[in-house]
């Protein structure tokens, strides 16, 4: 029998406020352990929470931006658990009125993976081992996270993947999450049921936590699939249970013991009061948000006609994305400044790092300047090339690097000019190019370029000199 | 009205040391003194501060010699709950689990009296984490009654009753849950205020039930709940629950309350020893004669207000309790082996008997398949009694109603069912319920010489009204509802 | 009635150890303060829509960044920390 893999996502990711959910302590990452800790993020007795407004806009945009309907009221409730990282011994979560309800994201295939909810809540600080003693360190304590819930819609690893992948993309363009899968900002938990193929029914799920990398999630939820499905095959019952995936052994395994009793006891929180939000608030929060990856792709593919590979990798990068736009902003030739940026601009940047930081010497007016220079025919695409090189190299503006001179050099007339001297002054090679060795013409050429200092068109003064050549 | 019918000791103090009659020092030392004399007696203090209360006595010498006006609770010795955060100075909550903590801040009341330069003598007795109302939880051993030693001074704010009682402090701040101001109040025969919920931030005070928990001034006369609550009730930007006072309390004291209508639930009347209910009619006819209105009206959701309280109370404490684990500070268990076992043991080792049962009666209330029965229930059951109150307030100004239905019971009274003791909170736990002002005030005392009191209770935000229906009562009364006892500081 | 079963698995949830022997006067206590518990089952309520005692909603504060603490100062109340953290368990 065939099985399907039915997939539900849980994705946990940090918010990039400047301060912590509830304390005005740093948010930033990879400081001495316990050096952004106060009296309220470490739990000291008599401490109270504060709600940080920027992360309910954050949350709400968050919302807005799958899809989302935001809550007119919503509430906080402590999730009590006991574990050394958590300073309260209760998490500060949303239980039964979440921010963000009812959105989706789509695939590709233009499959809808339908989001249940988004919520705010605090993260955990996090233990330390060494030397086989245990410690712990709250600098994570209180930093601010939504967790975006999925309905069990994913049915294969690579739409786990591109769902996740889309939902990293949308939040780091609406600037609430850097979601650095390797600084933990984004966590996965995978719930993965199977079920034979045809069949509507949800088999029982595993929840697999915490996975904060793509190369984990895949080899989970493959280890986790193969594993029910032989259970199922043998006619055993798969568990429902929380499971964590082993990177060593490429396995995952139960994580239930005795003393986990998973009673979280949700209450109201009592020392927040409500969060309310009126439909101008939504209204002025969507007005901040930025255009969209699929918006912008679509924008890209229709509007300038550009190949829907390289709509995609520009779109895969918001600062890309961006100096795109302002780059092509008025442009006849869009897909000229996209090719540019795609060529000559990625090659400086190899890695997915430096793409997503594009931090360049030129701004995207200088490359505005070249490309209007193309468009007007006043510069062809191989001085264009080179001089862009040497804008990245140094980032002078083309003015600087291109005189009026140099431009008016290869200008047509100038060219004619400089090619008819050229035939003239080598009669040997032209009388080789009418004896049939056309060969000859390439030394031609190589003086020309080098009279015009490189920045003739090539193609084109090889033309004018075989014109001249069959003329004389 | 003479002014010698008005009781004033913040204020007398206060003038002394400003017509440099006796200094800073000199007061302070005589309350040092004092408590060093008679708290073995009392059980009243846990911590006792000397040095803070002596560099604080003396800038406020060099303020009154630099001829600069004081503020009305400056220089006055005072104390505090041991469950309001005091930075570097010891804050136990009465508990082995936090015997030896020194919190790294400052709870706000005591930033704000400490900004008019109180003079804090020391840290006072309390049940512990304030569960109880007889400071008999207390791990240290309960704290007296200054009217007779053999019965308890009440709780869980004991300590701090039985020090402004015993006079071994001008004034004090407790903390009120379920009636933990004004039960000790009522048992030591002085004043306690409870506010309005919001009215005074929380920041600071060690949560035992966070919806519940208020902090109020314990004084020995209105006048000084008044100066006390007009110091202390400020918005908190700390707390999300603050809101500050609508209104001074201290101008509204002159007010006249002719024509003033002061409500009667019948229900509050129910299950009283005879001598209160006697006290409670006197003061009712004392009322009458100053021409105000009784209302008599029924109030059915009290009925429920106890269980619902405990249910509510132990829920929140249940969760505010958990962050004990031996880990960030207090008790720590020794000898384990797994993580889970040292949290466990020293929780255990930690906490005392009833903290450990209110704590499971939390945890069961909250558990799967009990919230909606419980906690579910006794939510909603809050949201009936608040309007229950409502509804009163809309024909009577204030409601006047026993604080507790007995006079302070004796030291080491024990009960084969813990819930007995709960008994004791009946009259007080449904004003923390609907988060209203109430004032216990000394009105009578039985048989014995215990005290009697009776609580004046207000719409939200209206301890001014609530508090100047106290005050005539006690310049009406004067010696018949208040005794001085004979110990500690006479002034 | 709760059961000695059902009082050992909320000591579990409350992370309290009770020694074997406790347990059976324990759950006698425990019964008697959940039947009290009990009484407000007789109560005739429906929603009443309680949520904070004043109402209040949107108490915020802005995203703005207040110093931390001095690590000491955070540490102060514990022994046995190192290299700046809370100590939570000793090896073996």
């Amino acid at each position: 029998m065939k099985y399907e893999l039915v997939a539900g996502l849980e994705t946990h990711i940090e918010l990039s406020t400047k301060t912590k959910i509830f304390c005005g302590c740093t948010t930033e990452f990879g400081s001495e352990p316990n050096t952004h800790c106060c009296p309220i993020c470490t739990g000291m007795p008599g401490t109270l929470p504060k709600l940080n407004r920027a992360v309910v806009n954050f949350a709400i945009k968050a919302g807005l931006a799958t899809h989302c309907e935001i809550a007119p009221v919503a509430k906080m409730d402590r999730k009590n658990y006991v574990y050394p990282d958590l300073p309260k011994a209760y998490q500060i979560s949303e239980f039964d009125k979440p921010l963000c309800q009812n959105g989706y994201i789509e695939l590709e295939s233009g499959r809808r993976i339908r989001i249940t909810r988004i919520h705010i809540e605090e993260d955990a600080g996090k233990l330390v081992h060494q030397r086989g003693d245990t410690y712990v360190d709250y600098n994570r304590g209180g930093v601010p996270l939504i967790e975006v819930v999925t309905e069990p819609d994913i049915r294969s690893i690579d739409e786990a993947r591109e769902y996740v992948e889309k939902l990293q993309l949308i939040m780091k363009y609406i600037g609430v999450s850097d979601c650095k899968m390797q600084e933990g900002s984004l966590r996965c938990d995978v719930n993965v049921s199977v079920r034979p193929e045809g069949s509507e029914k949800l088999g029982t799920r595993a929840e697999i936590k915490n996975m904060n990398s793509f190369t984990f999630m895949t080899k989970a939820m493959q280890y986790e699939f193969d594993r029910q499905v032989d259970l199922v095959e043998s006619g055993e019952q798969v568990v429902q249970e929380t499971r964590r995936f082993d990177d060593a052994t490429g396995t995952t395994e139960g994580m239930r013991s005795k003393e986990d009793a998973q009673d979280y006891r949700y209450f109201r929180e009592p020392d927040l009061v409500s969060i309310v939000t009126t439909p101008e608030q939504v209204e002025e929060l969507r007005g901040q948000l930025p255009e969209l990856p699929d918006a912008k792709y679509a924008r890209y593919v229709g509007e300038y006609g550009l190949p829907p590979a390289d709509a995609s990798l520009l779109v895969k990068y918001r600062r890309v994305a961006e100096f795109f736009d302002e780059a092509a902003n008025g442009l006849q030739t869009p897909k000229t400044v996209a090719n540019l940026i795609l060529g000559q601009i990625f090659r400086r940047m190899p890695t997915d790092e430096e793409k997503e930081a594009c931090n360049l010497l030129i701004s995207a007016g200088m490359l505005r300047e070249l490309a209007l220079l193309l468009e007007s025919g006043k510069m062809k695409m191989n001085l264009a090339k080179s001089t862009l090189d040497t804008m990245l190299d140094t980032g002078k503006p083309v003015g600087e690097l291109v005189s009026e001179g140099d431009l008016a050099g290869v200008d047509e007339d100038a060219l004619y000019k400089i090619c008819a001297e050229m035939v003239a002054a080598n009669p040997n090679a032209v009388a080789d190019y009418r004896a049939g060795k056309e060969k000859a013409v390439k030394a031609l050429i190589g003086g020309v370029m080098k009279a015009t200092k490189g920045k003739a068109d090539a193609t084109q003064a090889e033309a004018i000199l075989i014109e001249l050549i069959h003329k004389a | 009205m003479s002014e010698s019918g008005v009781r004033r000791m913040i204020a007398k103090l206060s003038r002394m040391l400003s017509e440099k009659q006796i200094s800073c020092v000199e007061l302070t030392k005589a309350y040092l003194d004092a408590i060093e004399k008679e708290n073995n007696k009392l059980h009243a203090y846990i911590t006792v501060t000397p040095e803070t209360a002596l560099n604080t006595a003396r800038a406020v010498d060099a303020r009154i010699a630099a001829g600069e006006t004081l503020r009305p609770l400056e220089g006055i010795p005072m104390t505090l709950k041991d469950n309001l955060s005091t930075a570097g100075i010891e804050t136990t909550c009465a508990s082995k689990m936090l015997q030896g903590y020194r919190p790294i801040y400052d709870a706000t009341v005591w930033k704000l009296l400490r900004e008019q330069n109180a003079v804090l003598l020391g840290k006072t007795n309390m049940d512990e984490f304030a569960m109880g109302s007889s400071c008999e939880t207390s791990y240290f051993g309960g704290s007296v009654n200054p009217h007779n030693t053999g019965h308890v001074a009440g709780g869980s704010s004991g300590g701090v009753a039985s020090a402004v009682a015993g006079n071994l402090a001008a004034y004090g701040l407790g903390s009120d849950t379920g009636g933990s101001i004004r039960q000790p109040a009522s048992f030591c025969g002085i004043v306690g205020l409870k506010p309005t919920y919001g009215a005074v931030s929380r920041y600071g005070l060690i949560a035992y039930a966070s919806s519940l928990d208020q902090i109020g001034p314990i004084t020995t006369c209105v006048e000084d709940a008044a100066l006390v609550f007009d110091a202390i009730a400020q918005y908190d930007p700390m707390d999300s629950t603050s809101q500050g006072k609508q209104s001074s309390a201290l101008p509204a004291l002159q007010n006249d309350i002719c024509g003033m209508k002061i409500g009667v639930p019948n229900e509050y009347f129910e299950g009283l020893s005879d001598e209160v209910t006697a006290s409670m009619n006197e003061a009712m006819r004392a009322y009458e004669s100053m021409g105000a209105q009784i209302v008599r009206f029924p109030l059915a959701p009290l009925k429920y207000a106890l269980p619902v309280y405990y249910i509510l109370a132990c829920a929140e404490a249940a969760s505010n309790l958990g962050r004990y684990d031996g880990i960030r500070y207090g008790y720590r268990a020794e000898n384990y082996n797994t993580i889970h076992e040292m949290i466990c043991k020293t929780r255990s080792e930690g906490f005392g008997k009833e903290v450990q049962r209110r704590i499971l009666l939390g945890n069961y209330v909250l558990s799967s398949g009990y919230y909606e029965a419980y906690y579910r229930k006794a939510q909603n059951l809050r949201g009936a009694i608040v309007k229950g109150f409502d509804e009163a307030f809309a024909s009577c100004d204030v409601v006047m109603a026993p604080t507790v239905p007995m006079t302070a019971f004796p030291c080491g009274r024990t009960h084969s069912d813990p819930t007995e003791d709960y008994l004791t909170d009946i009259c007080t736990v449904p004003i923390n319920i609907a988060g209203l002002p109430a004032v216990s005030v000394p009105c009578g005392f039985d048989g014995k010489g215990l005290p009697i009191g009776m609580q004046l209770i207000g719409p939200r935000f209206q301890e001014a009204q609530v508090l100047n229906a106290a005050y005539a009562f006690e310049r009406e009364t004067g010696e018949k509802s208040f005794q001085a006892v004979k110990m500690g500081v006479q002034i | 009635m709760v059961t000695r079963e059902e009082i050992k698995n909320i000591a579990l949830l409350s992370k309290l150890y009770v020694p074997e022997e406790e347990l059976d006067t324990l759950t006698k206590d425990m019964q008697g303060i959940i039947a009290f518990a009990d009484t407000i089952q007789a109560a005739d309520v429906g929603d009443t829509g309680f949520d904070n005692i004043n109402n209040l909603s949107n108490v915020f504060r802005e995203d703005v960044v207040v110093p931390s603490y001095d690590r000491d100062l955070i540490l102060k109340n514990v022994e046995g920390g190192e290299d700046g953290c809370f100590l939570v368990r000793k090896r073996g």
